[in-house]
């Protein structure tokens, strides 16, 4: 019998990007298929290719045997091939059942919804799989991500979906919610159904997975039947060396004055998060996306609501619910991981650079000159290309802007700088000079906290990592002997 | 010292090694309106005899005057992104209150028309309150606040019109300094209030967050902008303008009327977006404003001067070319736009 999907030397260039260069895939029937790799290492590429979400590419596409080109998403439904996307989809107001069968509803000979009919195939389809505790009546907001990541799963199976991709599904799901969508996965070979099963939790790989496939470098490495490897070796396919086995050396107290203090921190998506950046110290954060550390910066900037827990910046005991302006105030400074979110595009660089001082730099009026006067200097140091303080920020290059960004806090420098991606999406040369500019910041004597989800970055600028896992730190060590391994051992 | 000088003037330098069809096409595009106007003047000077006479032109400057002081709170308004639907409402109501608290209840100037401004001023806060405390979009906060404003006109006047006006009134309205023939004083309070916006907008810290707001909450929030007090306090700012507003046009027309007059809210939108503040948040100000403004007015008042122009055709004729203006706008501003991504 053929294989469910079938790939032959698949190849998908972007400008100058090898995405995907011949790779090989197979789904058999019944199967799940997980794909693993780093962060651009071709996995999302392969996928949106098999959802038809990129229909343009090099190689072939069999389903059953029958050569095929998808268009689009939709043509791959009616084939059968339905995608969960990482970001839910799912509609919280609506009621479960309404979600289940979101597009299809069932109606009467009226032409009218048959809220009872569905109600009942609902509650009679979600009994089947042992999801019988959920009202399919009620809103599915009402319900936990892990509930609504289960319907959302069922939606798409009951659209008619045989192969299900799933990228990243736990990602943002406690370990109990973890455990009921594996639960559910497991059972869905009994339907004849295979999984493409994409996640960066190993040891979840290794539960879920009938067979592996690792990518590298938009390359395909290997793929391992799960009974013949283990994580150590996974992770050394991944990365394309051997792991080494020193261990961490743990963290450090280094004795330097406390800038930042956070203790016990708890919001919905994270909870009980300790951690101290003392002058002079680069402190990361690195946890894969949905770990809940980007918006843990946030809630230590007052832009993101937190349930209890403190936050003392030097000293000075930080009250519940604070403003941006108010951390502002008190010596911090924060930059997001969307610098499009963080950056007036049409206004000049030297206008972008002085808003967060206004107060300081103007009287009731606001005077360009002494604006000009104390943008200049920064926009000189940390090297934005072109350098014209007049020129739009929108023109500038994604490395370039990032530099933007960080000078603004460099004109009045905070005590602590957040900074969320600090090198997403840059080439190298612009990745170094903003890492560099960042060790320069530390050591003047200012505490910086870096949050990522890649490890590379993580690893060059940091004295110290913390990983954070499903909204908990992990661990936390001295970046010495420290290595990517470990930090994907720990996720 | 002397570098920072020479930055400063670099615009120009800048501009010059761009190509120069891409400056000029920018330079058409930004004075869009300017030619509308030009267009437009043009036009009904030749089709209409008594249009571009001295006395006419100053009609129209008093005719828009009303609007100019609506347009510089709706300014404030929409650079932040957000609309004021209650602004001919709350005019109403203010007239009203001057008029009824000196004509009916005798109390003297300045006390009616200082009521009438604090009163369209809290109603301005109230909605600011509304849509920033409990996020109730300002359409929604601002339309209902229309309502409640309607409603209370009609209850004080219980339908009366009043036309024993505070003396502010009349002169703010209909006064002139200098005789007969001299200044009117509408004009100098639109011209005002004008430069007031223009002032505080152009050159103030509030004037930058105000832009700001309009062009990323986020990112404006991201450098402690409290973007919820700034719109808070453009709406507290057109409340107070629609007071004004509606104090100057009772005073003009000579009467406090029970219903407000519906057509100054699309007017005052109209001529203002007209001019090329965007609805969007963060593009226009109030030069556009007074573009805008003067379009409208001399495409109003133009339409008046050709006797063979049908008068129960004027709001259709305005409909149209208001549609095409912004089609253009809309347009041109859209090439900017891509021009900025190439």
């Amino acid at each position: 019998m053929p294989p469910v999907i079938e790939l032959k030397n698949i190849s998908k260039r972007f400008l100058n990007l090898q995405a995907l260069d011949h790779v090989d895939f197979d789904l058999r029937e019944g199967e799940t298929h997980a794909l693993v790799g780093e962060n651009g290492a071709g996995k999302s590429t392969l996928m949106r290719i098999l959802a038809g979400i990129y229909p343009e590419y090099e190689g072939d596409y069999f389903i059953r045997g029958q050569r095929i080109h998808l268009g689009s998403p939709r043509d791959a439904l009616n084939r059968g091939i339905g995608m969960i996307h990482q970001e839910l989809s799912v509609m919280p107001e609506l009621s479960v059942a309404e979600n289940l069968f979101l597009g299809r509803q069932i109606t009467n000979r009226w032409g009218a919804v048959d809220w009872k009919k569905m109600n009942t195939v609902a509650q009679d389809e979600l009994a089947r799989l042992g999801f019988d505790d959920i009202d399919v009546q009620k809103p599915l907001g009402n319900y936990a991500l892990g509930t609504q990541q289960v319907v959302e799963v069922l939606r798409v199976m009951l659209s008619g979906a045989q192969v299900l991709i799933m990228d990243e599904p736990t990602s943002a799901l406690s370990p109990a919610e973890v455990e009921r969508l594996i639960q559910l996965i497991n059972t869905l070979p009994q339907t004849n159904r295979s999984v493409i099963y994409i996640s960066h939790f190993l040891d979840e790989v290794m539960r879920v997975a009938d067979r592996i496939t690792v990518l590298r470098d938009g390359q395909k490495v290997r793929t391992l039947e799960k009974t013949e490897t283990n994580v150590n070796q996974l992770i050394s396919l991944i990365l394309g060396h051997d792991v080494q086995s020193e261990p961490p050396l743990s963290a450090s107290t280094s004795d330097g004055h406390t800038l930042l203090d956070i203790q016990n921190l708890t919001a919905d998506v994270f909870s009980d998060i300790s951690l101290k950046i003392n002058q002079g110290e680069i402190v990361g954060i690195y946890g894969a996306i949905g770990a809940g550390h980007f918006d843990l910066a946030r809630a230590i900037f007052g832009m993101y609501r937190f349930d209890s827990g403190t936050i003392r910046v030097d000293g000075q005991i930080f009250p519940h619910h604070f403003s941006a302006s108010y951390a502002i105030n008190h010596g911090l400074a924060y930059a997001t991981e969307s610098r499009r979110k963080s950056l007036f595009m049409d206004e000049a660089i030297y206008r972008n650079v002085t808003m967060p001082h206004l107060r300081r730099i103007s009287t009731l009026f606001s005077r360009a000159r002494q604006e000009f006067q104390v943008a200049s200097p920064v926009v000189e140091r940390v090297n934005v290309q072109p350098g014209d303080p007049l020129n739009p920020v929108g023109k500038l290059s994604g490395g370039n802007q990032q530099k933007v960004v960080i000078a603004r806090w460099l004109a009045f420098p905070p005590k602590v700088f957040v900074m969320s991606e600090p090198t997403r999406g840059m080439d190298v040369g612009a990745k170094s000079e903003v890492l560099n500019i960042l060790r320069d910041f530390r050591n003047q004597g200012y505490g910086v906290l870096v949050v990522s989800s890649e490890p590379e970055t993580v690893l060059a600028v940091c004295d110290r990592v913390v990983v954070m896992s499903r909204g908990k730190i992990v661990s936390e060590m001295a970046n010495k002997n420290l290595n990517k391994d470990v930090l994907m051992r720990l996720l | 010292m002397s570098t920072q000088t020479d930055n400063l003037d670099a615009p120009s330098s800048r501009l010059r090694s761009e190509s120069q069809s891409s400056i000029w096409l920018r330079r058409f595009t930004s004075l869009a309106p300017l030619w509308t106007l030009l267009a437009l003047g043009i036009f009904f000077s030749i089709a209409s005899p008594t249009f571009s006479r001295p006395i006419n032109l100053n009609n129209i400057l008093a005719q828009i005057s009303t609007l100019a002081i609506f347009g510089t709170g709706m300014t404030f308004v929409l650079l932040t992104g957000e609309i004021d639907l209650s602004i001919a409402a709350v005019a109403g109501l203010a007239g009203m209150i001057a008029a009824y608290l000196y004509a009916n209840l005798e109390y003297a100037e300045p006390i009616p028309t200082l009521a009438a401004l604090g009163v369209s001023t809290l109603l301005g806060l109230v909605g600011g309150f509304a849509s920033t405390r409990f996020r109730i979009p300002t359409f929604m906060a601002t339309l209902a606040l229309s309502l409640i404003a309607g409603g209370l006109n009609t209850y004080v006047s219980k339908g009366r019109v009043i036309s024993d006006l505070p003396e502010i009134a009349s002169f703010l309205g209909s006064g002139r300094i200098g005789g007969s023939s001299g200044l009117r004083v509408i004009i100098i309070v639109a011209a005002l209030s004008l430069l007031i916006g223009h002032l505080v907008l152009r050159y103030t810290r509030f004037g930058r967050y105000v832009y700001m707001t309009g062009a990323s909450k986020s990112a404006a929030r991201l450098v402690g902008v409290n973007t919820d007090r700034i719109l808070l306090i453009t709406l507290t700012i057109s409340g107070f303008a629609a007071g004004l507003a509606g104090i100057v046009s009772m005073g003009r027309l000579g009467s406090a009327q029970p219903i407000a007059i519906p057509s100054y809210l699309i007017d005052t939108i109209g001529a203002v977006v007209l001019g090329g503040t965007a609805l969007t948040g963060g593009r226009g100000g109030i030069p556009q404003t007074v573009m805008g403004l003067l379009i409208y007015g001399t495409l109003r008042n133009g339409l008046d001067n050709i006797p063979e122009i049908d008068i129960y055709l004027k709001d259709f004729i305005t409909g149209v070319v208001l549609l095409a203006a912004l089609v253009v706008n809309v347009v041109l501003s859209g090439r900017r736009a891509r021009d900025k991504t190439s």
